[in-house]
This record gives C-alpha cells, sequence and structure tokens, in this order.
C-alpha cells in the first residue's frame, strides 16, 4: 500500500472527523443559544410520549400521510441512507479491520447495498433535475450534495473489491471523497441528521403536550379508513 | 374589480359580491344582489323592512347595525331574519342593503 | 435577486393598502400612540426586519429553518398545491424558503459566506416586504398540515406566523389584518362590539329564552363571582347570531350550572394568533384570565372556535407569561361532561339529518380534541358520517388563520377549496358540523361557491336541538 493511501485512509480521516465533531460541537452552541419560550399551561398529554413518537416518525411510514402515499419513495429513502450507514462504515472496516472485508459474503452483501444506494441516489438526482417544484426550491448545495454522495457510493463499490496492489484509484477516491465530506457536511444541507432530533423534539414535546401527540392507535385507523356509521 | 350590469349600469362589487361603492345603490341593485347572492327570487314587503332600516341606519351612522337593533326595529325575531335572509344579516341583509363588507375574522 | 413575475393568481402582486392606517393615526387611536399597534411607514424597513429577525428567532423556529432537505414531500399535504399541482409557489418548502432564505443570508452560516451555494437570499424594499406579506398572509392557511407530514419535522406553519409576526411590527399586513388587530386593541374584541351591544344582546338573548321556556328562572349572568364556570365567547355571537349564546344558556340552565360571562374579557377569539403578534395574543388572553381571577371562577369555558381555542387554551398562558390555574375547557368538554354525568338528557332522533363533523385545524392539529366532539355527536345525531381523511389528517376548511378577513386573497382561496369541496361532496352529508366559527364561515364560502346542498352547523346548535327540557324547571 502506498504512504497515500495510508495516510489517507487514516491520520487524514481521524483529522477530517476531529474537524466535523468540532464544528458540530459549535454548531449545536450556537443553536442552543436561541431562546425557548416556557409553556405556562398545564398539559393534556405527555411531553416524553410525543417526544417519542416524533423521534420516531420516520421509522414509522404508515404515521404520516405523505409517507403512506408513497412507499416507493420511502423504500428509497431507507436503502439510500443504509447505503449511507455501509459507506460510513466501510471507511472505518477498511483501515482498522481489514479481514472483515476478506470474507467475500460481507464485502458482496456492503457492496449490494451500497451498489443500490447509488442506483437510488441516481434516481434522486433525475427528480431533483425534473420535477418542478424541487427544481424552483433546490440550491447547488442540494445538486452538489447529492451529485457527490453518488459519485462517493460508485468509490465505495469499487474500493470494496479492490485490492491496493493492482491499483489504489477506487479506494484513494474513496478515501478522498470521505474526507472531504466529513469537512463538507457541517455547513452543507448533508448536516439535516444533526437537526433531525432537534426537530424532532421539539415538534413533539410541544404536540405531547397538547395531547395532539402521539395518535391513539385505533383512531388513527379510522382517520385513514374513513369509517362509516349510522 | 369585478363588477355586475344592472340595467346596463356597472356596478363595481368586492370579491364577496358587496358594493365598493356604497353610494351606488338603488332599489333595483337591491332586487338585483338579492337574487344573485341570497337566491331571493323577490323581496317581499318583510325584507324591504329590513333593507330599509339597514340602509337608514347605515347612511346616518356609517356603521352596519347590529343585529338586535335590526330586530328591535323591524320586530322579527332573530329566526325571522335568517328566513328572510338565508346568509344572515351580515352576510345577507347588509349586502343587498349595499353596505361594504363588514370587518372582522367572522 | 432574480424578480419573480406575477404570481398565483396575481396574489403576491396585491398592493400594500394603507388608507385605514392612516386614518388610525389621524383619529389618535390609543393603541396606534402607545406603540402597540404598529403602523406602516415608509422607510427603512428592511433594516429593521432583518434586525427582527434576528432577535426574534427561537430555538424551535432556528431549528425548522436549518433542518429542510428540500425533498418535497410537504407539497403534497397542502391543499393550495394540491388543487394547483403547476404552481410550485403553492408548497410549503417553497413558502417557508421564503423566510429561510433570509435566515440563511443573515443570520445562519453557509449563506452568510457563499449566499448562492444555499440559495440565500434577501429582501430588498418594502415591495418585497409586501410580496412577502401577500406570499404569508395569503397563500397559507397555516393549518400545519405540512408540519405534521414534514419526515424532519420542519413546522412550516410556525414559520409563516413568524414571519407574519415580523410583518405586522412593521405595519406591512393585509388592511384587513389592521382593521381587525385595531379592533381587537381597542375595544378588547374582534368586532368592536360596545359593552352597552354587549349587555343589551345578552339581556335580549335571555328574554327571548325566558319566552321560550316559559320561566323567568332562567339568567345569562353577567360578573356574577364565584361561579363553576366563566363562559367567554366569540363577538361574532354578539354581533351576528346570539342564538348560540341562546343555545349555551339553555343548556347550562337545565344542568343546573353555575357559571356567568364576564362584563370585560369575554372574546375569547385572537387576533394576535393570526397575525403573529404576540402582544395583541397576550392582551387579549390576559383579559379572560384576569376576568376568571377576578370573579373566582373554577373554570373558563370557551365557546366553539378553532383559534379561539388554541389561543385562550393553549397559546394565550406563554404569551401572557401567566401560569395556568384553572381548568380551561372548549364548551364541546362541558357538554361531553354534562351527557356524561347525566345532567343533561338528549334524544338523537332531533337530528336525523346525515352529518359529518369537520376537525378544525387548530383544535386536531394544534390542539387536543379529536375524539371528544364525536363522542357528543354520536348522542346527538341519528346518522353521522365521517369525511376522508379526518381527525388530524383533515383538510382546512380554506378559510383559516385569518383569510376571512383578508378579502384581497379569496378568490385563491376558492380555488384551492376545490379539494374540501369533493372531500365533503363525498361524505353524502346534508350537514357539517364544526367546532369552529371561522370553519362556519369558512365551509359555507366553500358550499355556496361549489354549490353544494350541505348546511354548516355547531355542535351547541345540535346538542340544543336534541335537549330534553324537563316540563318543570327546577331552580
Amino acid at each position: 500500500m502506498s504512504s497515500l493511501l495510508r495516510i489517507l485512509e487514516n491520520e487524514v480521516q481521524i483529522a477530517a472527523l476531529v474537524f466535523l465533531v468540532v464544528v458540530y460541537a459549535v454548531r449545536l452552541a450556537w443553536l442552543f443559544r436561541f431562546k425557548v419560550h416556557k409553556d405556562r399551561t398545564v398539559a393534556a398529554g405527555s411531553e416524553g410520549a410525543g417526544i417519542g413518537y416524533s423521534l420516531m416518525a420516520i421509522a414509522m411510514p404508515w404515521s404520516m400521510e405523505s409517507t403512506r402515499r408513497r412507499p416507493g419513495f420511502y423504500a428509497q429513502f431507507v436503502i439510500f441512507h443504509l447505503g449511507v450507514a455501509a459507506a460510513i462504515a466501510a471507511s472505518f472496516v477498511i483501515p482498522y479491520a481489514p479481514g472483515f472485508f476478506e470474507i467475500r459474503p460481507i464485502a458482496a452483501l456492503f457492496q449490494a447495498i451500497i451498489a443500490a444506494a447509488f442506483v437510488v441516489g441516481l434516481i434522486r438526482l433525475v427528480r431533483r433535475l425534473t420535477n418542478p417544484v424541487l427544481r424552483e426550491v433546490s440550491s447547488p448545495d442540494d445538486y452538489f450534495s447529492l451529485a457527490l454522495l453518488v459519485l462517493w457510493f460508485a468509490a465505495g463499490v469499487l474500493a470494496l473489491s479492490s485490492r491496493p496492489e493492482r491499483g489504489e484509484w477506487p479506494l484513494i477516491l474513496f478515501f478522498g471523497l470521505t474526507a472531504f465530506f466529513l469537512i463538507y457536511v457541517p455547513f452543507s444541507k448533508i448536516g439535516h441528521y444533526l437537526y433531525y432530533p432537534l426537530t424532532r423534539f421539539y415538534l413533539g414535546r410541544a404536540l405531547g403536550h397538547r395531547g395532539a401527540l402521539p395518535p391513539a392507535r385505533q383512531k388513527r385507523a379510522a382517520a385513514v379508513a374513513g369509517e362509516r356509521r349510522s | 374589480m369585478p363588477y355586475i350590469e344592472i340595467e346596463e349600469r356597472k356596478v363595481e362589487v368586492n370579491e364577496e359580491g358587496f358594493l365598493t361603492h356604497p353610494q351606488e345603490w338603488t332599489e333595483e341593485t337591491a332586487k338585483f344582489l338579492a337574487k344573485a347572492e341570497e337566491g331571493l327570487e323577490e323581496l317581499t314587503p318583510e325584507h324591504w323592512a329590513v333593507v330599509k332600516f339597514i340602509r337608514d341606519y347605515y347612511l346616518e351612522k356609517n356603521l352596519a347595525p347590529m343585529v338586535r337593533k335590526i330586530c328591535q326595529a323591524t320586530g322579527f325575531p332573530l329566526m325571522k331574519i335568517y328566513d328572510l335572509f338565508p346568509s344572515g344579516p351580515a352576510k345577507g341583509a347588509c349586502k343587498v342593503a349595499g353596505l361594504p363588507k363588514p370587518d372582522g375574522c367572522v | 435577486m432574480r424578480r419573480r413575475k406575477a404570481g398565483p393568481s396575481g396574489v403576491v402582486e396585491a398592493p400594500l393598502d394603507v388608507r385605514s392606517q392612516v386614518q388610525a393615526r389621524e383619529e389618535g387611536l390609543l393603541s396606534v400612540a402607545k406603540g402597540r399597534l404598529k403602523t406602516y411607514e415608509p422607510g427603512d424597513n428592511v433594516r429593521k426586519f432583518l434586525d427582527l429577525l434576528g432577535r426574534r428567532v427561537s430555538r424551535p423556529l432556528a431549528v425548522s429553518l436549518t433542518a429542510c432537505v428540500h425533498c418535497g414531500l410537504c407539497a403534497e399535504s397542502c391543499h393550495y398545491f394540491l388543487a394547483r399541482p403547476h404552481d410550485p409557489t403553492m408548497t410549503p418548502v417553497w413558502k417557508a424558503d421564503q423566510i429561510r432564505k433570509i435566515f440563511k443570508r443573515y443570520v445562519d452560516w453557509t449563506g452568510r459566506v457563499v449566499p448562492w451555494w444555499v440559495k440565500a437570499g434577501s429582501v430588498h424594499d418594502d415591495e418585497d416586504l409586501n410580496r412577502l406579506k401577500n406570499i404569508v398572509f395569503g397563500t397559507c392557511s397555516a393549518c400545519r398540515r405540512c408540519s405534521y407530514n414534514c419526515p424532519m419535522g420542519v413546522d412550516t406553519a410556525l414559520l409563516v406566523r413568524f414571519t407574519r409576526g415580523l410583518l405586522t411590527e412593521l405595519g406591512i399586513v393585509p388592511e384587513g389584518v389592521f382593521n381587525v388587530s385595531r379592533d381587537q386593541w381597542e375595544t378588547g374584541n374582534q368586532m368592536a362590539v360596545t359593552e352597552t351591544d354587549y349587555l343589551e344582546t345578552l339581556g335580549w338573548m335571555r328574554d327571548e329564552l325566558r319566552t321560550e321556556l316559559g320561566t323567568d328562572t332562567v339568567e345569562i349572568p353577567v360578573d356574577r363571582p364565584d361561579c363553576e364556570v366563566l363562559y367567554t365567547i366569540n363577538p361574532r355571537e354578539i354581533k351576528f347570531d346570539p342564538r348560540s349564546i341562546a343555545h349555551a344558556a339553555k343548556i347550562f340552565h337545565v344542568a343546573g350550572e353555575s357559571w356567568t360571562l364576564p362584563k370585560w374579557g369575554w372574546d375569547q377569539t385572537n387576533f394576535g394568533l393570526f397575525s403573529g403578534d404576540d402582544k395583541l395574543g397576550a392582551f387579549v388572553a390576559r383579559n379572560v384570565y384576569e376576568a376568571a381571577e377576578r370573579l373566582r371562577a373554577k373554570r373558563i369555558v370557551i365557546s366553539e372556535c378553532g383559534h379561539g381555542y388554541r389561543s385562550t387554551r393553549w397559546e394565550g398562558y406563554t404569551w401572557a407569561d401567566f401560569d395556568q390555574k384553572r381548568p380551561t375547557e372548549s364548551v364541546v368538554i362541558t357538554l361531553k361532561r354534562y351527557l356524561e354525568e347525566g345532567r343533561i338528557a338528549v334524544d338523537p332522533g332531533r337530528n336525523t339529518e346525515p352529518v359529518t363533523f369537520h376537525d378544525s385545524c387548530n383544535i386536531a392539529r394544534s390542539g387536543d380534541l379529536v375524539e371528544e366532539p364525536r363522542e357528543v355527536l354520536a348522542r346527538v345525531c341519528a346518522d353521522f358520517r365521517e369525511m376522508f381523511p379526518n381527525r388530524r389528517e383533515n383538510f382546512c376548511c380554506t378559510g383559516g388563520g385569518g383569510l376571512l378577513s383578508m378579502a384581497e386573497y379569496r378568490p385563491l382561496r376558492l380555488e384551492v377549496a376545490k379539494i374540501k369541496a369533493d372531500q365533503l361532496r363525498a361524505t353524502g352529508a346534508k350537514l357539517v358540523c364544526t367546532m369552529c366559527h371561522n370553519c362556519v364561515d369558512g365551509l359555507n364560502d366553500v358550499i355556496k361557491h361549489y354549490k353544494l346542498p350541505m348546511r354548516v352547523v355547531q355542535v351547541l346548535e345540535l346538542v340544543a336541538n336534541a335537549l330534553v327540557v324537563p316540563e318543570k324547571s327546577s331552580r
């Protein structure tokens, strides 16, 4: 293995990761400087239940009309983010536990997930370029992040099947992009995973306090089914 | 601004059918609005009693009268006002009487 | 910044009408003179706007502003977009972006350094602020359906209210919004009802009720201390249709309730919710809470109103910095209790026409009452049908967010009401029942415009219809 690759998949990653963590810490501190108004009312429900339900929302596609109506879109979301998780995992496994990927079925599984995410990424890129609503609201960051992520997935698939002695460029590309993302993500929409717990917490707490969430299970079925009773 | 045509005269109304310029009101206007907005084919003397009171009140005080005053002046109970003008005193009777749209997030 | 062409139905280009504001200043109205009610003055409004934005963003708002990933799932939850699928400016994401882009440019990080990269932008003059006003007041009813459907939990409806609040502080509001705010500041109620009119109307309804029931024992008390219930109403009930007050009084009478209306602080509606003005919200809500304190009432009961319920039961305590000390409930809850405790008897056979129920946004999505009105209706109606979708997934009546007071946005509102019309028609019901006065008018507009063979009623009316009055009034 060349010294470039060794430094890239090790020291550079760690430096980038430290940078990411530091910036995120500053970002969170900045967000927490904004004030919260204290709710003066007596609760009609449970804030805890509301928060829990809200945090779990993305894992409950039946609970929101938007995801219920678009199961294909939701499936894409799942595959895409599994790909992200797999690629991130690979960026740790390759330098620190390479033996893991010597087991062919495991490497193949990771490749398959990341390849599927690659395909979904392409679909999403086409959507963002052709859907009139998304064209109207999308920023260069939206397009760039998605395109680069798609490239990263491709690099990941190639990196997982390559051997350093046969040509290092897939691995260099993969780890180069990983390092780039670690630096870029906190300033981009990709950092949304940091905000998800926060938006969900505040929405869930407010609506849980009022007893608006979570909905009782049998009543949600009625809301969807449109029962007739006379 | 949209308008309605009454006897070849163009009268301006706002988006809800209220007269933009209340001074342009005539009895013909009232009949037209009653038919178009309330579905009333003709106006009985009882309708006119309500309309006349509202119109006179508005011209004197530049305000729409409260429904209680309408009932007191005409002697009609509240139910009767709703019978005469299905949209109610504000959106029905006041509109026919040529008043401008009442304020308020009603 | 790219100048946008005339937007949906020209709504974006509706001009700023300040005639009544000028008049208010000339008349030296107290609320204007004391700086509570803001009026528009040409000048450096953009700078003031940006300053307010920076100072007023709270943490829940900040996370809603940063978390959007432009996925577009909110689009199909909004009746504005569903009725106009060719128009991206009708989507919640686009509307939220109009304030988000400014936040990105002046408060957030990346947008301050490379604005074009994250589509950060700004407002440059009062024309831009006026367009923003048209967007947040005229193309959204703040129904919160988008907030419930966002995978990230972005609360777009809250962002819309926030933006409205900034503009209200500068007097850049639709004329209807200014007029109603002025009335509520000056008189304590949204429709400028005077104390004399208020008291005389209550007396009139009491007299009619006494005639109807054939007894002098029925009362409509005002400022009676130490009662169980402090009843608060919508000014519309005084000004246009006091029948609901008579219904409530009859029910309280039969239930043997100790109740009163207050002489001041009787308005449970709250235009501060719609204009985004927390100061107005606090003023109105505090009037109610202090009336309850003054009269030592055990609980506050709110007549049927969606935004009034949300404002008085929930938001008002926070706006007014007033700890909730007594139960504050909707009259529908009171009715439910009477029915369960057997304090009133009803005969569902008196309401035979098929009834459907319209869940109001401020009660079902921003409040807690979904099953309770249904439990009441189940007892007083013979033929009840759900509309679809319903409960928290219901569509707005299209008259929400104060839209009913803004005539310039009516054509668009009625156009997008097609979604609601289809929903109503599909039930086959003759009556649509709702707990909100705004919805009554919003739905009436939909029914009239789309020629639906239906009528709107409220829960109080249906209960009063079904009420079995005992032969002899015992009190």
